[in-house]
Order: structure tokens, then sequence, then C-alpha cells
């Protein structure tokens, strides 16, 4: 009683207790996940982890918005509506909305459906107010449209006060770079939506296409005129015509059919397992459920939005997550049929099938992080779900089925035909 | 079991040909991919049911009388009363109009027209274009990892295989078009075979390398090493291409007509994986190791 921290010497001693507190980590945690902890309460400390996953357009629905470009009748109005179309896409996959659409409606019309939010006044916040931003000389002359401006972001200037500090694209810095070696000691403004915002008086040239905008702000409306700036960074004009919330696409029927049949997968993978390498599936079965335990909270910590792919993505990484877990245990069969005791065919058994876990799982992890980093919309999301389950599977094949199988083998079970058939 | 392991590369490259062939022969004749509305755009209906409650099914149950099967349905509107549906662009919307409403008037007596627009695809040539580029970066990368960590030739015929998995699976959606429409899961399911193709194919690749360097294998035929490691792998590659079909045929089975749609082809991309990292891959590896080995002599 006194020594709480020493540790048993038996080892079958050691193993029960480890065995028990792997159980109990995991059942609470079980517990957790499906139930939340003090949920109902006055204070809502955790929500239950599947609760917490935001879902896509297809299972929960969110809002949508129509906007009406204004068709300046030009040659480019095709393009300029197809990249319109590209920057509020990219716009949201940057915000994580990666599940988001941005559809042409009509000729001029552009439909934006986000999902995961109910309230449509939030469509707003997160795509802004769509402006036209231009940079205009003393004689009223429009040198830069926001559609040049690359990136802009609330920072603070020489004398620590907050500015906006913008980026421009090629071809905007080549403009600009000609216009402030032409406007040298005279003003450029800053107007959008045709009010002037800034109008800064040039002191050099300026050529690597970065500047500043300063100007009387606070850092909240240097904030918010980033975000303008960005938002207008448009080449059409845009008006909100109609803006509204959206039901799921797919409905509750849908998700509960899919988790259904994840169920329903999931324990059928669990008694092939146990059937067919005994207590090594028993261990495997038990790292599948902490698999699946992670991969949830990931979800819910990430952000990640779930659509029904990705739940069904989810259930098929099931399957393939005890791929690991069968490698490593027809090794052990191997070693074990040339004779080798328990100990040290689990030993060898890991050893022999970690380049092939390793090798595998690292390819694959290489094809998520590229389409993740490259990809938009749909297909980074996607990455993602890919990502998670892929490094969770390898993590818990190689740490937890290991740790299991040494429990089990120092058990004291000796009969290698109960390890595997 | 009695099964010989060898090589029958041939007769294998030559079925997986035939079937890409007949794929590409059905294309040309205008029997494509069956593409959903998620790539083709389509029509947008908007209706105002003037109801607080009603069940979409009804809907679709109507739109089904009218000859329209597939429709996204959403409850739309501040009191949830209104109703988009985005059905596949029909010769004649006035028709349509005119049949669906008279369907819908008998549960609906207050329904009302709202619009009807043209929406563009939600899967633009963007998406599609950035996908293929990420995919393509992806392989390279994939094949460098794979050359460092084996040979370059190994990395080739990964990549080959997994270039087969890909056409296998389109091929069968062209060829099974009538069950298998192609909306915007198709893009994840095509995603998740080339990860999945890689796993298995490296799985085996392993065992050769390791083979490859045991004692007494260096004089072998690359071929029988081949064969050697692609029957030591068996128990392996059975049983986890059996875990993976038990859940995915569970959400087939079970899942609504959209995880139908998603389902399908994966499983087909599986047992196209199964099949060429076993039958394909370590053979053509082996032929190119051969090959280079001629070179090098000549």
């Amino acid at each position: 009683m006194a020594k709480k921290n020493a540790k048993p010497k038996n080892p079958r001693t050691r193993a029960i207790v480890s065995l028990v507190a792997i159980l109990v980590v995991v059942a609470v945690c079980g517990y957790v996940a499906l139930f939340g902890i003090g949920k109902g309460t006055m204070v809502n400390y955790l929500k239950p982890w599947g609760e917490a996953i935001s879902l896509g357009l297809d299972l929960r629905g969110g809002v949508y918005t129509v906007y009406a470009a204004e068709n300046d009748g030009s040659e480019e109005f095709e393009t300029k509506m197809s990249s319109t179309v590209s920057i509020l896409t990219s716009r949201l996959t940057r915000q994580g909305f990666t599940e988001a659409t941005v559809t042409r409606q009509g000729a001029d019309r552009i439909r934006v459906e986000i999902p995961n939010v109910s309230d449509p006044n939030e469509i707003l916040r997160i795509i802004g107010t769509p402006a036209q931003l231009y940079f205009v000389d003393e004689n009223g002359e429009n040198i830069l449209e926001g559609a040049m401006i690359k990136n802009a972001q609330a920072a603070q200037d020489e004398n620590g006060l907050p500015c906006v500090a913008f980026e421009l694209n090629d071809e905007g810095a080549k403009r600009f770079a000609e216009a402030t070696a032409a406007n040298i000691g005279k003003t450029i403004s800053i107007t959008l939506d045709g009010e002037t915002i800034s109008a800064p008086t040039v002191n050099s040239v300026i050529t690597g296409g970065k500047g500043q905008i300063t100007g009387n702000f606070t850092a909240d409306e240097a904030k918010n005129l980033a975000t303008l700036i960005l938002s207008g960074a448009l080449p059409l004009n845009l008006t909100q015509l109609e803006v509204s919330a959206i039901s799921a696409t797919l409905g509750v029927e849908a998700l509960d059919k899919a988790i259904l049949a994840g169920a329903i997968g999931v324990a059928l993978v669990m008694l092939f397992m146990l059937l067919r390498y005994r207590l090594c599936g028993l261990v495997a079965d038990i790292a599948l459920t902490i698999y699946v335990m992670i991969v949830v909270l990931l979800l819910a910590l990430t952000g990640a939005q779930l659509t029904l792919p990705g739940v069904a993505g989810i259930i098929l990484g099931i399957g393939m997550a005890v791929d690991a877990n069968v490698v490593i245990f027809e090794r052990i069969r191997e070693e074990m049929s040339v004779g080798r005791p328990l100990a040290s065919s689990i030993k060898m058994g890991f050893s022999h099938a970690l380049s092939a876990i390793i090798d595998a799982n690292v390819t694959t992890v290489i094809a998520a992080v590229v389409l993740y980093a490259f990809g938009t919309g749909s297909i980074r999301g996607f990455a993602l779900t890919l990502g998670i389950s892929v490094i969770t599977s390898m993590f818990t094949a190689i740490f937890i089925t290991h740790k299991l199988l040494d429990i089990f083998a120092d058990f004291g079970i000796k009969n290698q035909k109960l390890y595997v058939r | 079991m009695k099964f010989e392991v060898k090589n029958r590369l041939k007769p294998c490259a030559a079925l997986s040909i035939v079937i890409m062939l007949i794929a590409l022969v059905m294309s040309m004749m205008g029997m494509g991919m069956n593409l959903g509305i998620d790539f083709t755009g389509g029509t947008l209906m908007t209706y105002d049911m003037n109801v607080k409650t009603f069940d979409t099914a009804d809907i679709s149950a109507a739109l089904a009388e009218c000859g329209v099967t597939d429709a996204q349905i959403a409850v739309t509107g501040e009191d949830k009363d209104q109703v988009q549906i985005r059905i596949k662009d029909v010769e004649n919307t006035d028709d349509l109009r005119a049949a669906l409403e008279e369907k819908l008037s008998a549960s609906y007596p207050d329904i009302e027209y709202v619009d009807i627009t043209r929406v563009g695809a939600v899967v633009g040539s963007e998406l599609i274009s950035n996908a293929i580029k990420s995919l393509t970066l992806a392989a390279v990368l994939m094949l460098v990892y794979i050359a460092f960590r084996f040979d370059l030739y190994s990395g080739i015929a990964a990549i080959i295989g997994l270039l087969h998995d890909v056409a296998i699976m389109l091929s069968f959606v062209v060829i099974l078009r009538s069950f298998i429409r192609v909306e915007t899961t198709f893009i994840a399911a095509l995603l998740t075979i080339v990860g999945y193709s890689i796993n298995n194919t490296i799985i085996i690749f392993d065992r050769i390398r390791e083979n490859a360097h045991k004692a007494g294998m260096r004089q072998l035929p690359r071929e029988q090493i081949v064969n050697l490691s692609v029957k030591e792998s068996l128990p392996r590659t059975l049983n986890t291409t059996i875990t993976t079909l038990i859940t995915i045929v569970t959400l087939y089975v079970l899942g609504v007509d959209s995880i139908k749609q998603f389902a399908l082809p994966l499983i087909i991309g599986i047992l196209a994986g199964t099949y060429s990292a076993n039958l394909i891959n370590g053979y053509v590896w082996a032929l190119l190791m051969d090959k280079r080995g001629k070179k090098a002599k000549a």
C-alpha cells in the first residue's frame, strides 16, 4: 500500500495489470465517445465525439446563396465568370469548407452551397461581401483591380500601427511598378465600390508586387479591410439575390443506414479475425476498436467535413486497417511453423512485417499529403480522411497490437495453436 | 487448396487489355460513362409547397412516375416550405413541369411553381484537372519513394499496376453503365483504389525484396522469386481482401442508392487491385529487370 508505484515483479501479474489498464482506458474512452461527459448538465463538458464531427451538405444540409453577376457585355464575361467561381471555391477551401459547392446557374448567376452552417447570415462572414476594389490614380484612371490581389492580411507598419499588407499577382505587380514610377509624389486612391478607403502618397517605385495600405486603422478595421479586399478580389460585381437554409440532400436515412452498415461490417470483420487468428484475432479486435475511436476523435478535432462517401471511406478503412495486423500475424505464423518459441516468433514476426507495413503506408500517406496540399474542394476533404485513417492504422498496428501480443505472451499462454490457426 | 503459382502475365495482361478495349469501343460509340448531375449539370426547379410539413419521398415518387429517377431533392426557405429539385436536363421542361404539377397537386393542392433554371456541374473541369494534376504528382513521388526503398523497376511496375487498376475500374464503370452512375463520390472511390492498389503491391514487392536477397535465391530466375513471393503472401492477400470486401459489400447491401453508386466501383477496384498485385505487377518487375540485364550484357 505504501509503495504505490512499485512494479509487481511477476510478469504475469504485470501483464494482467497492463491488460486491465488498457481495457479500462478503452472502455472509458468508448463511453465518452458514445455518450459524452456531462451532457445535458449545466456545463456541457464534452459532446459525444460523433456529434462533434461536422457533416457535409449531403448529410446535414447547410445554407445556400445565389449571386447575380453584373454582365458587362464584354467578351471576357465567360472567362470572368469561371474565374469568379474558382476564386470563390478556393476561398471556401481555404476556410476549411472543403465540401462547399460553387456552381454556375443560368447565364450570369453563381450558386454557393455551404454545409454544416445553419444561419444564412453566416455566409457573409464566410465569403465576405463581394465588392469591387480598384487602385485609382489622380486622373481617376484605374491602375489595378481587386482580381490582381493575390493575398491581403492585417499587419503592422514600420511604426507599429495597424495596416493592411497585400500581395499582387504577376500582372498586378508589373502594372503597380509602372504606376508607382509614373506617380511619384502623387496619391493613388484605393476605392471599394466607388468609395475611397485610403489615399496614400507614392514615395518610391514599388516593384516586388507587395505593398501596404496605411490609414488611421484600428487593428480590427485593418482585419476587416483585408477581408474586404480579398472578397473584393473578384473580377465581377456580384449582388446577392437569395440566401436560405437548405436541408440535407440525402437525408438522415442515408447516414443511419451507412452507420448501421458500418457497425455490421465491423462486427463481421471482428468475427472473421477471431475465427481466423484466435488470440491474435482478439488482439486485432481490441486494436481495431482503438483505431475506430482515434479516427473519430481526430475527425472531430480537425474539423474535417464528412460526407457520405467520407463515412463509407472510413468503413472501408476499417477493413483495410486490419491489413497490417494480418501481415504481422501471417509472419508470426511462419516463424512458429519453423519451430521458433512464442516470444521470439512474435518478435521476429514483427520485425519482418515492419518494412512492408511502413513502405506500404508511407506510399499511401505520400498520396494523401499531395492530394491535401494541391487538391481543391472534396478532394482535399477526402485526402484528410485518408491520411488520418492510414496513419492511425499504422500506429495501432505497430504499437497497440505489438503491446497487446506481448501482454498475452507474458500471461504464460504457451499453446501456439491458440495464437494463430 | 491446390493452386500452382506461376507466371501468367501474358494471358492476364491480355484479359485486362480486352476489358479496356471493350470500354474504349463503347465510349467511342457514345456509350461512355454514365455521368450524373454532379458532372453534367442539370435543371433546378423550385416549388413552394405552402404547407408546413411535407415528405420529400412524395416528390421523388411523383418524379419517378414522370420518368425521372435520378433527382436530388432538398428542402429550403425560411419556413422550410420550399423544395428544390435538381434533375438531369430533360428535353422538354414544360412537359415535365405540367406532368409533375398534376401528380403533386393531388396531395398538395396549394403547390406553387417558383422558378426553373439551368445549373452548372458541381464537379467542374477545374476540379477534374486539379485531381489529375495532383494524382500525377502523387504518382511521381510514390515512384521516387519506391525507387529509393526498392529499385526503379519496382517503382515503375507499381505505377503500371496502379494505372491498370484505375483503368479497369473506369472500364467497368463504362461496361456497367446501366448500374453505375458517376457522381462526385466516384472521385473519392478512385482515390481510395489508388491507395489500396499501392498497398497491395508493396506487400508483395516487400516479399520479393526479402527473397531476392536470401542466400541461394540469387541465382534463381526472377520469375521464380516472384512465384515464391506471391505464394508466400497469398494468405495475407486473401485475408485482407476478405476483410475489406466484408465492409464494402455490407455497405453495398445496406446503403442507399448513392452509397451503392460508390460501393460498386470500389468493389471492382479492390478485385482489380488484388488481381494485378498477384498476377501482373511482380512479373512486370521481373520482365523489366531481365530486359535491363540483357541490355547491360549486350
